[in-house]
């Protein structure tokens, strides 16, 4: 790219950074429907914080496809009315936002304190071995992606699994886990009950 | 202004309401480091390293952040300043490469600087260094077309992303992923494409952002001598510094290792743009002239003599013809030169003069942010203020006038063209009408001045070689009408001569001497005939600048490194962190 007619300058590359990068992925644009989804959550903050937005449009993002591509981060910048940097920036920042492809359930086993303590690791282990993946892996069918999250904010419920960023499943177990597997299988989001555990 | 009083370090100092510590502390000659703070890019806190102790205040504050408020008693060499000051150096060396051997700020780095002066003897990070993309200078990696960045060498101090976002307006630069991990970086890799890209190197307060320019081509001790001068880039006039590489004459390689801004809060601030810092290269370019040319009997062209060169002159414009002789003059002139040349028009034509000289400059749009608060402006000449001064081209916003000879020339009805153009290739505008009316004959004679060989050099028939504007003093008035001096910092190739000395000197071939023996001469019969016109206002009074020697090289260049110069050196004795409760832990002690 030339700046200006007295300035030639070329792009040669001397040496491509090692930085693991987002695939660039299909083309991308909000269906009308997110796209009115995100007008209508962008309406709640003042104009000029218009870019505040940028969370709950990769939000959207993912509800549409899973995960963030290039093509989707360069979507919601031009949406949002921001840079593209920024909005890798804040991708990159959470780590709720998937910069790989991810199964139809991302099943997210708290490691922090109180769930350790409770044996979070038993039920990484036994949710694994069950699906055949390793943590952070996403299994043949494409179905469940197991991850390990820090605190997720129910500690006195310990352990704490989350799916999909919004149902909790709370005092959890290698066998609950086993149920839950199932569940979702047989019933799909059904099973998602968002279930707080009431029982003492 | 309302003022504050307050103490530091036992001092009374009396600064502007709303300063901060920090700032009062640089400007009463107080150290205290400091990274993320940039007087041009404002306050941040992230960096930390600006902590002092403030009297009342639980803890130590960062004084970049803190106001100043009367009364306050700020203390920056308390014992417990020093230790968490040091400590906060250690930290910011843990991952640090330390390859300043190879580094291209090493000698004029902040980080080298203070953490010599206030950090620890010697690092306890015992464990592998973290990195990005390869170790050493392999790690540097693509960062748009003019810069290389080093993320090994970052210390996170957010300035580059602070400097895309608030002055270039497009925030081009993010921090990706975060805590240990974070890495400056653009979308995908895709780099910096900005027309003030360069500035991001000057802000970076490590090596981590270099330009491609000036990468391993010069050490700062290399480079002894720089003179403040102006850019002549665009009509904008930024202030700069030209660095220049000590080299005895019989080496090789070019002299200008670099062009930095220098700060001027009316026309430039702290910036530049790319196209002045990186566009020089022509002037110890190839295609220099350096010695006058004529074309022969047999139709090249022949570098020969100052005397034969301005006697082929004589005798090819015969006296009969003074009537028909037109100037195409660029708007790269100076005032200087721009006089001189109406001085010779009023010889050679008469009361025709002014109409007899058609000025021209380029114009192209540069692609910036609409929000940058930096716009380099679209013409590109520096001088269009100075045309206008002397009459040559009118109205709020002038447009190039060179076009009007062409129906003259191609007409047949002009003798011979005088063109001078001391900018570099082409930036008089487009002279290929020029060019054709000489080859088929219509026009007689084309005599062409200026530094490089261009198509209308190429085509004249007598070339007088001059000076590109480093090469001399000569003043200019930018696009705010104010008047400014370029000064000389290197000497021009070979037997080319500054360009109003040139126009004298055709003047007395042609036996109407104008009169003058040196610019200063020139700048004193402007004064005298046009006082009063704001755009020349003072020029006889200006003053140039030379190159400033080695002792003082530093003083010359952009704020961090004179500020480094000013304070930072002054004091003998580094105020070093002593590890006190911890004796035996020093290098060759350690069991
Ligand atoms: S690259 Fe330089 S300017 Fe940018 S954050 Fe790192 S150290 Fe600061
Ligand atoms: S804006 Fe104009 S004067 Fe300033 S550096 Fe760029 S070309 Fe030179
Ligand atoms: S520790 Fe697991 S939810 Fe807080
Ligand atoms: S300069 Fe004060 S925190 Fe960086």
């Amino acid at each position: 790219m030339s700046f200006h007619p007295q300035m030639p300058y070329g792009t040669p590359q001397w040496h491509r950074s090692e930085r693991v990068l987002a695939d660039e992925g299909p083309p991308f644009a909000f269906t009308p429907e997110n796209r009115q989804k995100l007008e209508e959550i962008a309406s709640h903050y003042p104009p000029e914080r218009r870019v505040s937005a940028v969370l709950p449009a990769l939000y959207l993002v993912q509800e549409q496809q899973t995960h963030l591509t290039g093509n989707a981060m360069a979507h919601v910048a031009e949406v949002i009315g921001c840079s593209r940097a920024h909005v890798e920036d804040v991708a990159s920042y959470y780590v709720m936002f998937f910069t790989k492809p991810v199964g139809k359930y991302v099943l997210q086993v708290c490691r922090t304190l109180a769930c350790a303590l409770n044996g979070a690791e038993h039920v990484t282990a036994e949710l694994c071995r069950q699906l055949g993946v390793a943590p952070g892996g996403t299994d043949a069918a494409g179905e469940f992606t197991v991850m390990e999250m820090e605190c997720l904010g129910a500690c006195d419920r310990a352990p704490v699994v989350m799916v999909n960023n919004e149902h909790w499943h709370e005092c959890q177990s290698p066998e609950a886990i086993q149920a839950l597997i199932r569940d979702l299988r047989e019933k799909g989001v059904a099973a998602l009950t968002g279930c707080h555990h009431t029982k003492e | 202004m309302e003022k504050v009083t307050f103490t530091i370090d036992g001092r009374q100092v009396s600064v502007a309401k709303g300063t901060t510590v920090l700032q009062a502390a640089i400007e009463h000659g107080i150290q205290i480091p400091y990274y993320c703070y940039h007087p041009g890019l404002g306050v941040d806190g992230s960096c930390r390293v600006c902590l002092v102790k403030i009297e009342k205040m639980p803890k130590l504050q960062v004084s970049c952040s803190v106001v100043a408020t009367e009364g306050m008693v700020v203390d920056t060499r308390s014992p417990e300043v020093v230790e968490a000051r040091a400590g906060v150096f250690e930290f910011l060396l843990i991952n640090h490469p330390l390859d300043c051997p190879v580094c291209d700020k090493g000698g004029e780095c902040p980080l080298q600087d203070f953490s010599y002066a206030f950090g620890r003897k010697e690092s306890r990070m015992e464990f592998p260094r973290r990195t990005f993309d390869g170790e050493g200078v392999r790690a540097d990696v693509d960062f748009g077309p003019t810069l290389m960045l080093n993320r090994n060498r970052c210390i996170m101090c957010t300035r580059c992303a602070r400097f895309m976002r608030d002055v270039a307006g497009d925030e081009q630069i993010g921090i990706i992923d975060r805590g240990y991990g974070s890495e400056i970086a653009t979308f995908r890799e895709e780099g910096v494409h900005s027309v003030l890209s360069g500035n991001l190197m000057d802000v970076c307060p490590v090596g981590a952002i270099t330009t491609r320019d000036y990468r391993f081509k010069s050490r700062p001790w290399d480079n002894p001598n720089a003179v403040d001068t102006i850019c002549t880039g665009c009509e904008k006039g930024c202030n700069i510094t030209v660095w220049i590489k000590a080299k005895p004459e019989w080496a090789k390689g070019s002299q200008l290792a670099r062009i930095t801004p220098r700060y001027n809060a009316d026309v430039n601030q702290y910036w530049m743009c790319d196209i002045g810092r990186f566009g020089y290269h022509w002037v110890e370019g190839a295609e220099r002239l350096s010695a006058p040319l004529v074309r022969k009997a047999d139709g090249a062209l022949e570098a020969t003599t100052w005397d034969a060169a301005l006697k082929a002159l004589a005798d090819r414009l015969g006296r009969a013809d003074w009537g028909g002789v037109r100037f195409a003059l660029s708007a790269h002139a100076s005032h200087e030169e721009m006089f001189a040349l109406g001085r010779l028009a009023m010889a050679l034509v008469g009361d025709a003069a002014q109409s007899s000289i058609g000025v021209g400059w380029n114009v192209s749009a540069k692609p910036q942010a609409g929000a940058t608060r930096f716009t380099v402006p679209d013409v590109d000449a520096p001088n269009v203020g100075g045309a206008r001064a002397f009459g040559l081209v009118e109205g709020e916003r002038p447009t190039p006038t060179v076009a009007s000879l062409r129906a003259e020339v191609e007409a047949g009805r002009v003798k011979a063209l005088y063109v001078l153009d001391p900018g570099p290739a082409g930036a008089i505008g487009d002279l290929s009408w020029a060019v054709a009316a000489r080859k088929d004959g219509r026009l007689p004679l084309l005599i062409a001045q200026g530094p490089v060989a261009t198509d209308v050099t190429r085509a004249a028939d007598i070339v007088l070689p001059g000076c590109a504007w480093v090469e001399k003093d000569a003043s200019y008035a930018n696009m705010q009408g104010r008047l400014q001096a370029a000064s000389q910092g290197i000497l021009p190739p070979g037997d080319a001569r500054d360009d109003w000395r040139i126009l004298a000197d055709v003047a007395a071939a042609l036996g109407v001497p104008l009169g003058y023996d040196s610019a200063h001469e020139v700048r004193q019969a402007i004064a005298a005939t046009l006082g009063s016109e704001p755009a020349v206002a003072g020029i006889a009074a200006l003053e140039f600048r030379r190159p400033a020697p080695a002792a003082t090289w530093l003083q010359a260049s952009n704020p961090m490194e004179r500020l480094k110069w000013d304070f930072l050196f002054q004091d003998v004795l580094p105020l070093k962190f002593e590890n006190t409760r911890d004796p035996g832990h020093r290098a060759g002690e350690k069991t």
